[in-house]
């Protein structure tokens, strides 16, 4: 950056000749307040939002949160603009018997709400009641409400997303590691595109890395915004990331490249992956991944040669999070791979981040309902079921099955949209339309809002405080927090009020008496910092700083667990082999292709297409396209920007078509975040399909991960 | 290092676009399109995307664009109110009170970097910011790039990272046949 500059001055508007040269009028009246975003519920990153003369205007980042170092991504910019969304819920409402949405108030809401659920448990137990929402800084709220309410059943959309990842690594090194990217100098990202899947922090570490001489590979079927910044980008054939890796460990083994003295101390079963590698050479992976021998001869030596400064990225949602049969164990194996080079704790290697522990609300005499001692509806963790899925994520994509089959009868959906963002529409809304009560706390008219028995709005990030929150705590443990930036423009609550008014009927309004600033304090107890300070601020570091060395793992073994022997107990391989994906493309039909899916650094899930700026980006840059590789498309007759009609056995739908040399030629590549069909959501409402209408509802047997890019698809001009 | 004012002389405002580090994330757009409060249909920046080479031998290239406030520029000269006009500190400016939308502006720059703003007729386009760099703030497209890929300064301070990165061999401006002396420099892998 430039000398003598500061990004983060309050500039008061322009003078004179400035506001004619800019447009841009002159104001008296600027505030900057500090708050986290909500652009992607993920990354919360820390912004400063500047309100003039009353109205939302810009963001720009906090110089010192970790997530994002300063910088926003473009969702980030335009997402402040949906407090001004004509789209938005304006009150509480309920459906007629028409389908129709009414208004109703709070009060009336709450009660009706609570008697129907007063039955509901009565007649069928607390179990049959579920809550789903993103895992974000309030989840401790929901999680406080279903077990005073005697329910174990809280989930996350982690089933739909990254729970394959989690487990392998839980298995593993017993926590998810983070990666040190900036400090390391040979990075590859397996399917991972922080570019567009945007982690700012991380892509930011990776040019730096670079600017420091870092390599960087991307193994990819299709060319990502981060391939465009890579040294290499490998195109592998979707699904056979596994294959790649075994013959990368082979390597690295049979020819002793490995930390030997890192593995002799911190893991266990050596020996035995050793054994079960030999049949993995390169020779073996190129038939079937599609990447010469040489090149994974080379890519293997060369992330060996600078141990322990080189990672495998431990990734995300694309490449193995839940996207096929075997992601689960391509998540071990790049595991695996990573502590072969013994980079666990290391600098420019992975490490387990200094998350701090923040306080709880019984130090205020709010003592916390006790743990259902029942076993989740959806088998999440219950041996026999899904051993090695989280607890607290569970399976959300269960919900429409549990509910034809009568085992769910009541659910609230908090910010989130299981309608859209599930496979298979038809079936995940017949499983919804079935609960007897569906409640839906959102800002907007999402399709899952659209089911609902009653909607109720919580007012918008701008509008409200949220829990203290530790997600930017990585190298050091950091405190950031939602604050409110202006007054609610409608009759909408936070969360915790929602909750709160609906305690009261439900009997268990004792576990609900403090306000939202009573519980931050608390949760800032152990660090003596005030409330007011962490506002002012946006940001405060807590706690030691990392330190490189190896620390115990949270495994049975307090190793690092090459060969577990947990994972045997409950009936799964307990070391990764070879797994061939679900489905393939059928070879003789040549408009048969496996349909895998991204992000764009624009959109998140189903929640920006209808913020009006992202999706004027959307068309400007014609981003609303599938990708198809060239060759492949011109064989079935295809031009750039034709329109094709997209089939599978569970859907059909009709998009253009972006020809490419960029992309494998087994697959078609689908941007995730558009096929919006809720008629209330006027801006997104018909634009684009999503690969949820073509997908199957599967549960993979280790952690019940809906696989979603084991879908064929056959292709054809419209 | 000093900060600009204290050199005793105007600066001369330059940018440097690395697209090596360019991943066309729009954060940039987006950031511009808040700043100067833009209805949804305008902009003043873009990123263009290039592709090169056959399967698997490919690549991807972003290539940010706006206007270059050029030091000879053909948008000034064909102005028939003088209401586009060039600042001392490089900027090139818009009255926009003495503009009458003839377009010709439009027209004649060869970066496409100037729009007519519909709501009042009048053209606009990027300023860098001039109202931050008032208030020694950076332009906002450089400050939100996760990657770093935009670098801003002063050209007449010569231990400014801009005055050094222009003057290497790597930068090249865009158009630089037009004799458009442009101030945007472009690192192109
Ligand atoms: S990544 Fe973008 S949308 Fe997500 S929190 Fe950060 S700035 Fe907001
Ligand atoms: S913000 Fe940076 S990386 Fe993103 S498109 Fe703009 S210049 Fe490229
Ligand atoms: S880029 Fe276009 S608008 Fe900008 S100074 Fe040059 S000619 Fe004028």
């Amino acid at each position: 950056m430039a000398s003598g500059f500061a990004a983060g001055t309050v500039s008061c508007g322009a003078k004179n000749g400035q506001e004619a040269a800019t447009g841009i009028k002159a104001s008296a009246d600027v505030k900057k307040i500090a708050t986290q975003c909500q652009g992607c519920g993920a990354n919360r990153c820390g912004i400063y939002v500047y309100v003039k003369d009353g109205r939302v205007w810009k963001v720009e980042g906090n110089p010192r949160t970790y997530n994002n170092a300063g910088t926003v991504c473009p969702r980030g910019h335009a997402y402040i603009k949906e407090l001004y969304n004509p789209d938005r819920i304006r009150q509480p409402l309920k459906r007629t018997p028409e389908g129709k949405y009414e208004p109703i108030s709070w009060e009336l809401a709450f009660q009706e709400i609570s008697t129907k659920l007063n039955l509901i448990i009565m007649d069928n137990g607390p179990q049959s009641v579920f809550w789903a929402q993103y895992p974000m800084a309030n989840i401790p709220l929901a999680f406080r409400f279903m077990h005073a309410l005697g329910s174990p059943n809280t989930i996350t959309h982690g089933a739909t997303c990254f729970t394959a990842r989690n487990a392998a690594f839980n298995a593993t090194c017993g926590g998810l590691p983070d990666n040190d990217l900036k400090n390391s100098r040979y990075i590859i990202l397996v399917g991972r595109n922080p570019a567009g899947g945007v982690k700012l922090q991380q892509i930011k570490d990776i040019a730096d890395a670079k600017r420091q001489g870092a390599r960087l590979v991307v193994l990819d079927p299709r060319h990502s915004e981060t391939a465009a910044i890579a040294d290499d980008w490998l195109p592998i054939k979707p699904a056979t990331d596994l294959a790649f890796l075994l013959a990368m460990l082979n390597v690295i083994i049979e020819q002793g490249l490995y930390d030997q003295r890192f593995v002799s101390e911190h893991t266990v079963g050596f020996d035995n992956l050793r054994d079960g590698l030999v049949t993995y050479p390169p020779e073996w992976a190129e038939k079937i991944c599609d990447i010469p021998k040489e090149t994974i001869y080379r890519v293997a030596r060369e992330f060996a040669s600078y141990k322990p400064r080189a990672l495998i990225h431990r990734g995300y949602h694309g490449g193995y999070g839940a996207g096929y049969f075997n992601s689960f164990q391509t998540a071990r194996a790049v595991a695996i791979l990573n502590a072969a080079i013994g980079n666990y704790e290391a600098v420019g290697g992975l490490f387990i981040p200094l998350k701090p522990a923040l306080g709880e609300l019984i130090n205020g005499g709010h003592p916390a309902p006790n743990i259902p001692d029942i076993e989740k509806t959806d088998g999440a963790g219950v041996p026999g079921r899904y051993p090695s899925a989280s607890y607290s994520d569970g399976i959300v994509h269960a919900v429409p099955e549990l509910a034809l089959s009568g085992k769910l009868k009541a659910g609230f959906v908090y910010h989130m949209n299981p309608v859209r963002t599930n496979p298979n529409p038809t079936r995940v809304i017949a499983g919804y339309k079935k609960l007897e009560l569906l409640v839906t706390i959102d800002c907007v008219m999402s399709e899952t809002a659209a089911a609902s028995h009653y909607v109720l709005p919580e007012s918008f990030f701008l509008e409200r405080d949220d829990h203290v929150d530790t997600v930017h705590s990585g190298p050091v443990g950091q405190l950031t927090m939602v604050q409110q930036v202006v007054k609610p423009m409608y009759d909408t609550k936070p969360m915790l009020e929602i909750i709160t008014g609906l305690s009261k009927g439900l009997g268990i309004g004792k576990y609900f008496n403090f306000t939202m600033d009573e519980c931050n304090t608390l949760r800032l107890q152990p660090f003596g910092v005030t409330l007011e300070e962490l506002k002012r601020e946006g940001v405060i570091e807590v706690g030691p700083r990392w330190v490189e060395g190896f620390k115990p793992c949270k495994t049975p073994s307090g190793k690092i667990e090459f060969y577990s022997s947990q994972l045997e107990k409950w009936g799964l391989d307990p070391m990764p082999r070879w797994q061939k994906p679900l489905v393939s493309p059928n070879p003789s039909d040549k408009n048969s292709f496996r349909l895998i899916h991204g992000k764009q650094a624009i959109h998140t899930h189903s929640m920006t297409a209808n913020v009006p700026y992202l999706m004027q980006l959307s068309n400007r840059y014609d981003m609303i396209r599938l990708w198809i590789n060239r060759q492949r498309a011109e064989a079935i007759g295809l031009k750039d920007g034709d329109t094709v009609v997209v089939e599978s056995d569970v859907g059909k739908g009709s998009v253009k078509v972006r020809l490419t040399e960029g992309l494998h030629p087994s697959a078609v590549w689908m941007p995730s975040g558009y096929g919006i069909f809720s008629k209330y959501l006027k801006t997104a409402y018909g634009k684009g399909i999503n690969y949820n209408d073509f997908l199957n509802t599967y549960f993979d047997p280790a952690v019940g991960h809906v696989m979603s890019n084991e879908i064929i698809v056959r292709v054809a001009k419209a | 290092m000093s900060a600009p004012e204290s050199l005793g002389k105007l600066p001369k405002w330059a940018m440097l676009i690395d697209t090596t580090k360019c991943v066309g994330c729009l954060a940039c757009v987006a950031a511009c399109h808040n700043q100067n409060e833009l209805p949804v249909t305008e902009y003043f920046n873009r990123v263009e995307e290039q592709e090169f080479g056959r399967f698997p031998n490919y690549n991807r290239r972003f290539l940010p664009m706006q206007c270059q406030h050029c030091d000879n520029p053909p948008c000034v000269s064909v102005c028939p109110t003088g209401a586009s006009y060039k600042r001392s500190d490089g900027i090139v400016a818009i009255d926009t009170r003495r503009c009458i939308g003839c377009k010709y502006c439009i027209l004649s720059c060869p970066y496409k970097a100037r729009m007519i703003n519909k709501e009042h007729g009048y053209v606009h386009k990027c300023s860098f910011c001039a109202v931050l760099l008032e208030n020694k703030t950076l332009p906002a497209c450089v400050g939100t790039c996760p990657t770093g890929v935009r670098v801003f300064g002063d050209l007449n301070d010569p231990n400014s990272e801009i005055s050094k990165l222009a003057a290497s061999k790597k930068t090249v401006q865009i158009g630089k046949d037009l004799n458009t002396k442009s101030s945007i420099y472009y690192i192109i892998g």
